[in-house]
């Protein structure tokens, strides 16, 4: 008999490309490829939610200096580095094209729920907000940023005025932004000219040159028909989907699988 | 009183990705000396001039995307991200002018060409409401009724005329 401590987690069905890289990037134990570096400061700048070098502003005082409950619960799970620190809870937003970004927000949220620790994240059908203590998101906008899970023309940090994501990208390949926050240079760096919420920085932040079209058909993690692969190629899938939807049709009649 | 229906030939160019202002120049200056054009329209994702939404809300937004181009000698401020080209014909023979200039044009990603009705050839209720039941035809269907900026004809014998996204 198995013990349960034998088992691995699935993650997600299906047999394409599709599936399997995001069978990838939801896997804590698969190290991410790491395609570009940021430094610190760059991440403080794109996020603007301090001045780079400024101390974190406090919530409440560190947990060290608190008269913590005895609980059972608080001593069993850890707190975050910026919990310790009682950090104020802050934000990044990211906006993914469908047009084969290799990260989407459904998948963002599955991928970080299962990374990361102390997050609160929203997903909609474009876009995708993450909330956590403001160390412990610096921390892992690293991650966001610096893998395969970004691509500095089709995945964006956007923190307000979004739309872009189902649109057709630019002429430059670059997915439509009214704010702009991004621009192609003529060297073919992108390079972030305004903060997450559309305010200008002071100095401009690359975050490296697009990925060509290739790389991004086998690293995409949304079904395409057009552009990627089409989830009808996927039967696996398809049949997952199928059998979740019967499921969630007849729940409430006692949903039972033939 | 109704207005009488006018049955012009449509056509729309949509190109495969949002042309730049530039582009969109380089386009339209072909574009216009087409004979028996009527009217165009330019659709796409508007470009505003302050940020809508979120902390930065009112602040200005610095941008390349939303420029004034000349098209003919008639200056226009592009507002939006130009997307797709609306048509108005005198008869759908020019259509394969059209295809012609657009197959030597686009050469770095695809387009395609689409003919239907795109545009309204008769007013609205609420056309009817704002310009009464004389309304210009000409400016049917080019503009919505609700905004407030004036719309903007250009003739290709006009020397200024000030505009938003429609010409």
């Amino acid at each position: 008999m198995r013990t349960v401590t034998e088992r691995k987690p699935q993650f997600g069905p299906g047999t394409s490309v599709v599936a399997i890289n995001r069978r990838k990037q939801m896997d804590p134990g698969h190290k991410l490829t790491v395609m570009r570096s940021i430094t610190d400061e760059d991440i403080v700048l794109l996020l603007g939610h301090r001045a780079p070098g400024a101390s974190f502003k406090t919530m409440h005082p560190p947990l060290a200096e608190q008269q913590e409950p005895d609980c059972p619960m608080r001593r069993l799970v850890k707190p975050t580095e910026g919990a310790l620190h009682g950090d104020r809870v802050r934000y990044v937003q990211f906006a993914d094209s469908m047009f084969n970004a290799p990260c989407q927000p459904y998948q963002r949220t599955y991928a970080e729920m299962y990374r990361f620790r102390g997050i609160d994240p929203g997903t909609l059908s474009g876009r995708q907000i993450v909330e956590c203590r403001e160390r412990d998101l610096e921390q892992y906008c690293r991650l966001l940023i610096e893998t395969e899970m970004f691509d500095p023309a089709l995945v964006s940090l956007r923190g307000a005025t979004v739309h872009g994501h189902s649109l057709r990208l630019s002429e430059d390949g670059m997915q439509f932004d009214a704010l702009q926050r991004c621009v192609l240079g003529k060297d073919g760096m992108v390079r972030y000219v305004k903060d997450q919420i559309g305010l200008p920085l002071n100095r401009a932040v690359e975050v490296g040159k697009p990925l060509d079209q290739p790389w991004l058909r086998e690293h995409a993690t949304i079904f395409h028909s057009l552009v990627g692969t089409a989830l009808r190629d996927d039967g696996e899938y398809v049949e997952y989907l199928q059998r979740i939807h019967t499921l969630r049709t007849r729940y409430g009649f006692i949903p039972r699988e033939a | 009183m109704m207005t009488e229906p006018v049955n012009y030939p449509q056509c729309r160019i949509v190109p495969m990705r949002l042309l730049s202002p530039d582009t969109t120049k380089r386009l339209l200056d072909k574009v216009v000396k087409v004979q028996g054009i009527r009217r165009i329209l330019l659709n796409g994702q508007n470009i505003p001039l302050l940020v809508p939404y979120g902390p930065a809300r009112g602040k200005e937004n610095k941008t390349n995307l939303r420029k004034t181009i000349e098209i003919a000698g008639n200056v226009v401020d592009l507002h939006v991200q130009v997307g797709t080209i609306t048509l108005e014909l005198d008869d759908s023979s020019v259509i394969p002018e059209l295809r012609a200039i657009c197959d030597a044009f686009f050469v770095d990603f695809s387009y395609y060409i689409q003919e239907g009705r795109f545009m309204k050839t008769r007013p609205s209720l609420v056309d009817y409401a704002k310009y009464g039941p004389n309304a210009d035809k000409e400016v049917i269907g080019l503009v919505d009724p609700k905004r407030k900026e004036n719309p903007t004809i250009i003739n290709l014998s006009n020397e200024r005329v000030c505009g938003g996204c429609e010409l």
